[in-house]
């Protein structure tokens, strides 16, 4: 067991070095740098910007830096940002958009399983019609319709939220709704078929027949693997979700690292866009990491399948 | 002697029972079958019929382009609230959001604009000219405090009695979904969107499609170390978040153009496609119809793309089904950030985002492509479903 975590460790490690290589010879190999302005800059200032950032460093030994900084957990300085780091960028706005990200997967985990698993224990009753269809309207509609259309009738018509920003509390409630929308309705549809799935299994009869109490066969017993599919999308979607919707983010004006990251994306700022990215892909891969864990201990099954395959 | 006892001649209505009277089902009949008894699946198919009839020959009726600017109009929505400042002959007129005055017919043609003649701002009355017609507008009622008027504005051509309540709201007949900041038609922009958006979502889905049934099958058929060295490289890509990886694809290309587009979404997504391929060709190769093939002498391409992807066709379908409509999502999020395709070309996800600027005055220039992006994923996800059930009715779900 121990070994199979080691392993899936240093396999997670290795995707991270992996994209870090990859997101930097491709930033790299964009034509025009990042001081490529309309106007051109005079060649001498050019020079000093490009021995600032140690640009005009070889290829190789631009990267090795890089990756002594990664390790180090230095992303460098912002190229459009003077004077700050992206390690300040990170930091200003990482907290935001966790905190945002993290009351949409509180929102997600309280809210759509028991609905899920409500709605399969009462299937094909008008609750479970109504959660399916809500449910269903809920995967087809984008995330920056959901955000507008709170927008334009609760915060405009209505005036019960501000339109923008995270001043007050109430200010949450718009983000995380637009943010959480989606997976809230895939986790609701994937918990109810997942759950029917294993109540018509035989050992869920077996329970029953030797007189468990329904609430053990349910919570004990068929919740455990019902579970498991869920858990598995959970997973990505979290870090998905802490480190932020793009749209979300600039719908709603928050100050978070989605924001930064679309910014960084029409400035050019490259060490931004490494930052982020790296730093969103290493919470993704983490995220799995944690998963492939949980899974080997709730379900036996699949360890040994990984192991032996 | 029991026997011919026991045996008697069949009557001929007992020998008509034992015919065949049906024509035996193909597999695709049979599919059909299944599939028009599901309600749900048929709405949705009709649906998607309609929204690729919409986009292929809708802008074919408009007098309109996707590109065609007129500025006079801009910005009207959908409804017209007019007012008739004259009667016999009638003068309805639309006063915009931005203040400017609309010649509109009764039916709710919009016929021109008058022109603003005079600007009296502390007043807040404004003059209009159109021809010999002057029309004044005075919209101070509810603008200034203590005064709580009914209505609020009111019109008077060439000094006659103000008019202050709208004669009725007529349905814009120039712009059905009124018109874009840049007075371009939102319908035939829309329907424009939605050659784009549907080309991107079809493309990028076919492009995943060869790419995870070729790779899948190989790696299934082949086995053995290719197949764990291909898989734990799948692998790596699905532990990679790749909507950043379409960001990067897009920033890295430059250009903004639909077939960029379509190759950062086709070379990212195929992904589940392999898995799912793979899946069904481990299984389906152990089968004696597979032994058979390759006993005969049938070389290893034909038996993967002859024998093996036939076989596994259903699912594939059911996943290429559900891919579509998050193509349509992932294009219109990447729009949405402001990496789509380039102006004057709008898909569904950069109309969304120009809509944006204007939401609260004009609602409705995001709410028809949100509507169209809405009714398209509701559409092929009900199709996928109903797909699934016919396909392959072990998968039926609950």
């Amino acid at each position: 067991m121990k070994n199979y975590f080691l392993r899936r460790f240093i396999y997670s490690l290795f995707t991270i070095f992996l994209i870090a290589t990859v997101t930097f010879f491709m930033m790299h190999s964009i034509p025009g740098g990042p001081f490529t302005r309309e106007k051109p800059v005079p060649p001498e200032i050019m020079r000093a910007l490009n021995a600032k950032y140690h640009l005009d460093d070889p290829l190789i030994v631009q990267y090795v830096d890089y990756l002594k900084g990664l390790v180090t957990f230095d992303m460098g300085p912002s190229f459009s940002k003077t004077g700050t780091s992206v390690n300040d960028l990170i930091k200003a706005g990482f907290p935001i958009t966790a905190r945002v990200g993290f009351l949409a997967v509180l929102l997600i985990t309280v809210l759509g399983l028991p609905v899920g698993i409500i709605s399969a224990l009462r299937q094909n009753r008008p609750i479970d019609y109504f959660v399916m269809f809500m449910a269903t309207l809920g995967v087809t509609i984008p995330s920056f319709v959901l955000a507008t259309v709170f927008i334009y009738f609760f915060a405009g018509k209505l005036g019960w939220f501000p339109p923008f920003g995270l001043a007050t509390p109430l200010g949450y409630v718009g983000p995380v709704i637009a943010l959480s929308g989606y997976s809230l309705s895939f986790v609701a549809r994937l918990t109810r078929s997942s759950m029917l799935e294993v109540l018509r299994q035989d050992y869920i009869r077996t329970a029953r027949a030797n007189g468990l109490k329904e609430l053990s066969v349910l919570g004990k017993h068929a919740m455990k693997n019902a579970l498991i599919p869920v858990v598995t999308y959970l997973g990505p979607t979290i870090a998905a979700l802490m480190t932020g919707s793009f749209v979300v983010e600039r719908i709603f004006a928050i100050p978070g690292i989605g924001r930064y990251f679309v910014e960084s994306v029409s400035n050019r700022d490259y060490t931004t866009i490494m930052g982020v990215t790296v730093l969103y892909a290493a919470f993704y891969v983490l995220m799995v990491f944690l998963v492939d864990v949980l899974y080997a201990i709730i379900d036996p099954r699949i360890k040994f399948e990984k192991e032996s395959g | 002697m029991m026997e011919s006892l026991n045996f008697e001649p069949a009557t001929a209505e007992e020998a008509r029972d034992q015919e065949i009277l049906r024509n035996s089902l193909t597999y695709w009949q049979d599919v059909w079958r299944r599939l028009k008894n599901h309600k749900l699946a048929m709405v949705g198919l009709f649906g998607v019929i309609f929204i690729i009839l919409f986009a292929v020959f809708g802008p074919l009726f408009s007098p309109f382009s996707y590109s065609d600017q007129n500025l006079d109009f801009a910005n009207t929505p959908p409804r017209l609230n007019i007012y008739q400042v004259a009667e016999n002959p009638d003068y309805n007129v639309f006063l915009t959001r931005d203040y400017k005055l609309l010649h509109v017919s009764d039916n709710g043609t919009i016929l021109n604009r008058l022109k603003l003649d005079d600007k009296d701002v502390i007043n807040k009355k404004y003059t209009y000219v159109d021809g010999n017609k002057f029309v004044l507008l005075d919209f101070a009622y509810n603008l200034l405090p203590g005064m709580e008027a009914e209505y609020d504005y009111t019109f008077s051509l060439n000094g006659a009695p103000e008019i202050s309540q709208p004669l009725q709201k007529v349905p814009n007949r120039l712009y059905p979904f009124g018109s874009d900041d840049l007075g371009r038609s939102l319908l035939v922009r829309v329907m424009f969107g939605a050659r784009i958006s549907l080309t991107i979502a079809f493309v990028a889905s076919l492009v995943n499609l060869l790419v995870g049934v070729v790779y899948g099958s190989i790696a299934a058929y082949e086995g053995g170390r290719t197949d764990n060295f291909m898989m734990r490289f799948v692998d790596l890509l699905n532990s990679i978040p790749l909507v950043i990886y379409i960001i990067l694809i897009m920033v890295l290309v430059g250009n903004r153009g639909l077939w960029t587009l379509t190759l950062a979404l086709g070379s990212v997504y195929w992904v589940q496609m392999a898995r799912l391929v793979r899946g069904q060709v481990l299984s389906l190769k152990e089968q004696e119809f597979v032994l058979a093939a390759r006993a005969l002498g049938v070389n290893r391409s034909h038996i993967i793309f002859r024998h093996l992807v036939p076989n596994a066709i259903g699912p594939i379908i059911v996943a290429m089904t559900m891919m579509i409509p998050s193509a349509v999502f992932t294009e219109a999020f990447i729009a949405f950030i402001g990496l789509g395709v380039s102006a004057p070309m709008a898909s569904w996800g950069t109309l969304a985002n120009d809509g944006l600027t204007g939401l609260l005055s004009y609602p409705y220039q995001l709410f028809f492509p949100s509507l169209a992006i809405a009714i398209t994923m509701l559409c092929f996800n009900f199709l996928g479903d109903g797909l699934r059930d016919a396909l392959d009715p072990r998968l039926r779900k609950g």
